[in-house]
């Protein structure tokens, strides 16, 4: 009969715990070399010597003392729902700082296995590590493990199952001053005689007590007996107890290396060249510009044949489908609605493809916590915190895995905000937009065009968090430490895995909501309005004020009619807030393109919508609502849904406003005429 | 103790640094307007953004000459990472050369009287410097640790 047991995987960020995690289950979550990249906790499954384990990769912590939402899910985790055996993932070029969580593990009684993880780094560094000593001191079993290649983990897998049969007290092996454990023996006694407390280790939730961790202090409240443990505590100072604790706990961690490891010191390393460079106070901003030119350039460039191949072949596959149905509504549905709104979209697939490669790249090297810090500097100018730079730039991919990772941030205020601009970075979805529009009346400048969009989508969230943190979201700034992670050389097999995932999502998106919202659309736009004669989908009706949706269309037309729009863009919006892509997919649907070969950017051309209003429109499809998933994630990660309809209202007036300055100010001046 | 650079670091760090500063103020005066005679001898295009991307990478050479002129032993870092970032915007030209070519094939009409030597962009020819700069020290481009010497500065 098998076992079933939990085998949580804990450690500092960025040590590898997930990449340990896909190893040991074959999944493929999200990697990526920066601190933080784990937000909430993933279950996977995992049969080995007969024993279902089922493994929960958790978000990195330094300590049991929690202070922002992603420490706090795996330190509750921890605690809360106990599982069977705790994997402490360890990152060996960094032991000293990853063994300290180590010493509260051990001080919460949890049956503990090290995964030594990179050790391939440390050995490339020229460290070398005494496992078996290791282990002997902490007298905990050490696996030497590489995580991103897979190495060790049967290895792993075996210890957890032994330490599983093994049965033997926990034994304390750190020891503190006798001030600090005299304190804590009074504390002890008194939380062994509470039933309230016994589902914590009592040393452990002593020791958190006299650390003055305030989580832990608010459960003692609940307590009878907390009286008398804030008599003790009141004896003692929780500051320099605090501190007095850390430090006994890391001369403990500093006598063990000194005798299982020797590190090497005495070189400068390659991420200590690089980092005087890309953090150089002159050149760290103008370097990480030029390497965000660059990606955009061959976001671009490069994707330019793809597209066209693709392009061609819905070409194609629109005359076969003419040629092949003879019934003219199915002809028009299948032309008109289906090859039309969804190959509208999928000819996209590229530019997506090539920017999350990009994004991959950057994640995956190391250079995104470098940006971050450079970035610093400008981000508190704007009110926003060094931390929501990461956030910020994953937004370029989706805003709605963005939103998740501001998790990361301590302060709640600070949180808000980022959450509240971060809508306004311009994600993957809004790229069709641009790329047609721009492409279509912009020619040679297309480029400078859609980077001027990205540009403008940047200074918004910075101006608008710096509006909101001087007049609704008042508050202290709180400083920025991140711990910069030494880099790495992407794969190029990590980075395709990664750009492939997504594009495998924005196909799927295409292939199921885009194509329910198109054939919506030509349904729509096929039904005779009431009281207009005609059939449905005769050329009369299609596409016409005398169809249903144009009918509609027509009465929120005066809404937007300032801004130069028509109907049909109207429309578009409308439906571009399930997802941003279906404004293109419901553009081609409602200006026929697909028929005759002529293309969506050739009709535009040819007057169906004016430069101006192109730009506009470009303007407000930035910056008004965004779309339904994104929409939920605020709501939940704010929990409050004053604050996300704050956020549509704010967007939605900002975008208006903005597109009405283009449109308005653009024909007065006869600018772009 | 000794040093970790040479004349020959200085020497190259002042060539690429000049060259790359030169023809990035080329191609952002050209991307104004101002005719400077020199696109149609050697491809340079009006790109501002471009341009001045290869002015950043211009003054990273020059701020690593700076420190070694002062000294400074770790400025010598600066010349290997500029080689690296020149290699990856000549990477990135190459690809967009690439692209182009390709969709010259795709698509012929969109391409008469282009001609391929029109994305032989300046980003591409200055990189042989650097390439040669990285073949030369070849030993300090390690893969597990990209670049690894002594500390001394
Ligand atoms: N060289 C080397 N790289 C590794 C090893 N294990 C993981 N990595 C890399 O280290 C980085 C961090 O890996 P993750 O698995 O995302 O780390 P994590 O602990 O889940 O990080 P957070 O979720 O941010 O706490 C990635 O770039 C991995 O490819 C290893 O054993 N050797
Ligand atoms: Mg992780």
């Amino acid at each position: 009969m098998t076992e079933k047991i939990t085998v949580a995987l804990a450690g500092n960020p960025n040590v590898g715990k997930t990449s340990i995690f896909n190893a040991i289950t074959g999944s493929k979550q999200h990697v990526g070399n920066w601190p933080g990249v784990t937000v909430e906790r993933k279950m996977g499954k995992r049969v080995h010597n007969d024993v279902e384990m089922e493994i929960v990769d958790l978000p990195g912590t330094y300590s049991l003392t929690a202070y922002s939402l992603d420490e706090i899910i795996a330190r509750d985790f921890i605690i809360e729902e106990k599982p069977h055996i705790v994997i402490q993932v360890i990152d060996a070029t960094n032991l000293e700082r990853n063994l300290y969580l180590t010493t509260q593990l051990m001080e919460l009684g949890a049956k503990l296995v090290i995964a030594l993880n990179m050790t391939d780094l440390a050995l490339a560094k020229g460290d070398s590590i005494d496992i078996s000593k290791m282990q002997e001191y902490l007298e905990v079993p050490v696996i030497s493990t590489v995580g991103s290649r897979g190495g060790g983990i049967e290895g792993l897998l075996d210890a957890v199952t032994d330490e599983l049969r093994k049965t033997r007290p926990t034994e304390n092996i750190f020891t503190y001053d006798a001030g600090i454990e005299k304190r804590s023996g009074e504390i002890e006694t008194i939380l062994n005689s509470d039933p309230y407390f016994a589902h914590y280790p009592a040393r452990w939730f002593s020791m958190k007590l006299l650390e003055g961790d305030e989580s832990i202090i608010k459960k003692a409240v609940e307590s009878d007996r907390y009286p008398e443990i804030r008599e003790v505590l009141d004896k003692t100072d929780a500051y320099s107890l605090e501190s007095r604790i850390a430090d006994q706990r890391y001369r403990t961690i500093q006598t063990m290396l000194r005798q299982v490891c020797n590190i090497n010191t005495n070189r400068l390393s390659g991420s200590d060249m690089v980092d005087r460079v890309v953090t150089n106070k002159y050149l760290g901003i103008p370097i990480f510009l030029s390497f965000m030119w660059a990606a955009f350039e061959l976001t671009f460039s490069f994707a330019t044949p793809f597209m066209n191949m693709i392009d061609v072949f819905f070409g194609w596959l629109a005359e076969a489908a003419a040629n092949a149905i003879s019934i003219p509504w199915l002809a028009s549905l299948v032309g008109e609605g289906i090859i039309a709104g969804v190959g509208s979209v999928v000819i996209f697939l590229p530019n997506i493809l090539l920017l999350f490669f990009m994004i991959s790249l950057m994640e995956d090297s190391g250079y995104m916590a470098r940006a971050a810090f450079i970035m610093d500097k400008v981000m508190s100018r704007t009110g926003l915190h060094g931390k929501s730079f990461i956030p910020l730039v994953m937004g370029f991919g989706c805003n709605v895995p963005a939103i998740m990772a501001t998790r990361t941030i301590e302060d709640s205020r600070d949180r808000l905000v980022t959450i509240l601009v971060a809508p306004f970075i311009s994600c993957g979805a809004r790229l069709p937009v641009y790329v047609l529009l721009a492409g279509t009346f912009f020619g040679r400048d297309a480029g400078l065009v859609i980077f001027g969009l990205y540009a403008l989508g940047i200074l918004v969230a910075l101006l608008s968090a710096r509006l909101m943190r001087s007049t609704v979201i008042r508050g202290e700034d709180t400083p920025f430490i991140m711990e910069l992670p030494s880099y790495k050389l992407p794969t190029l097999k990590g980075s395709a895995i990664h750009m492939w995932e997504r594009g495998k999502i924005y196909l799927k998106k295409a292939g199921s909501i885009i194509l329910v919202g198109v054939v919506g659309v030509w349904l729509l736009a096929s039904i005779p309005a009431p009281g207009s004669g005609g059939t449905f989908a005769s050329g009369e009706i299609y596409g016409t004020t005398n169809s249903v949706i144009g009918f509609t269309g027509q009465l929120i037309e005066p809404l937007v009619a300032p801004l130069g729009f028509d109907w049909r863009i109207a429309v578009a919006l409308v439906f571009g807030v399930v997802a941003k892509e279906i404004v293109v997919g419901s553009m081609g649907v409602l200006y026929g393109a697909g028929e005759d070969e002529e293309s969506l950017s050739n009709i535009l051309a040819a007057g169906a919508m004016t430069p101006l209003a192109g730009l506009g429109l470009m303007v407000f499809t930035l910056l008004y609502v965004p779309c339904f998933a994104c929409i939920g994630v605020i709501k939940r990660e704010t929990g409050s849904w004053k604050w996300t309809l704050f956020q549509l209202l704010y967007g939605t007036t900002l975008a208006w406003m903005l597109a009405f300055l283009v449109f308005q100010v653009g024909s007065r001046t006869g600018l772009l005429a | 103790m000794k040093q970790d650079y040479g004349n020959r670091e200085m020497i190259f760090a002042a060539l690429s640094g000049a060259l790359y500063t030169i023809f990035g103020i080329f191609q952002i005066a050209e991307g104004f307007g101002i005719n400077t005679g020199m696109p149609e001898m050697i491809f340079i295009p009006g790109d501002i953004p471009g341009g001045s991307c290869l002015m950043v990478l211009g003054a990273v050479f020059l701020y690593g000459l700076k420190e070694m002129l002062q000294g400074i032993n770790a400025g010598v870092s600066f010349v290997y990472v500029g080689i690296l970032m020149s290699l990856v915007f000549m990477a990135v030209y190459l690809l967009v050369m690439g692209g182009n070519m390709l969709d010259s094939i795709i698509v012929p009409e969109d391409y008469e009287g282009w001609n391929i030597m029109e994305a032989f962009r300046p980003g591409i020819y200055l990189g042989f410097l650097p390439l040669m700069g990285m073949l030369c020290w070849k030993d300090r481009f390690s893969l597990h640790e990209v670049l690894v010497f002594r500390e001394g500065a």
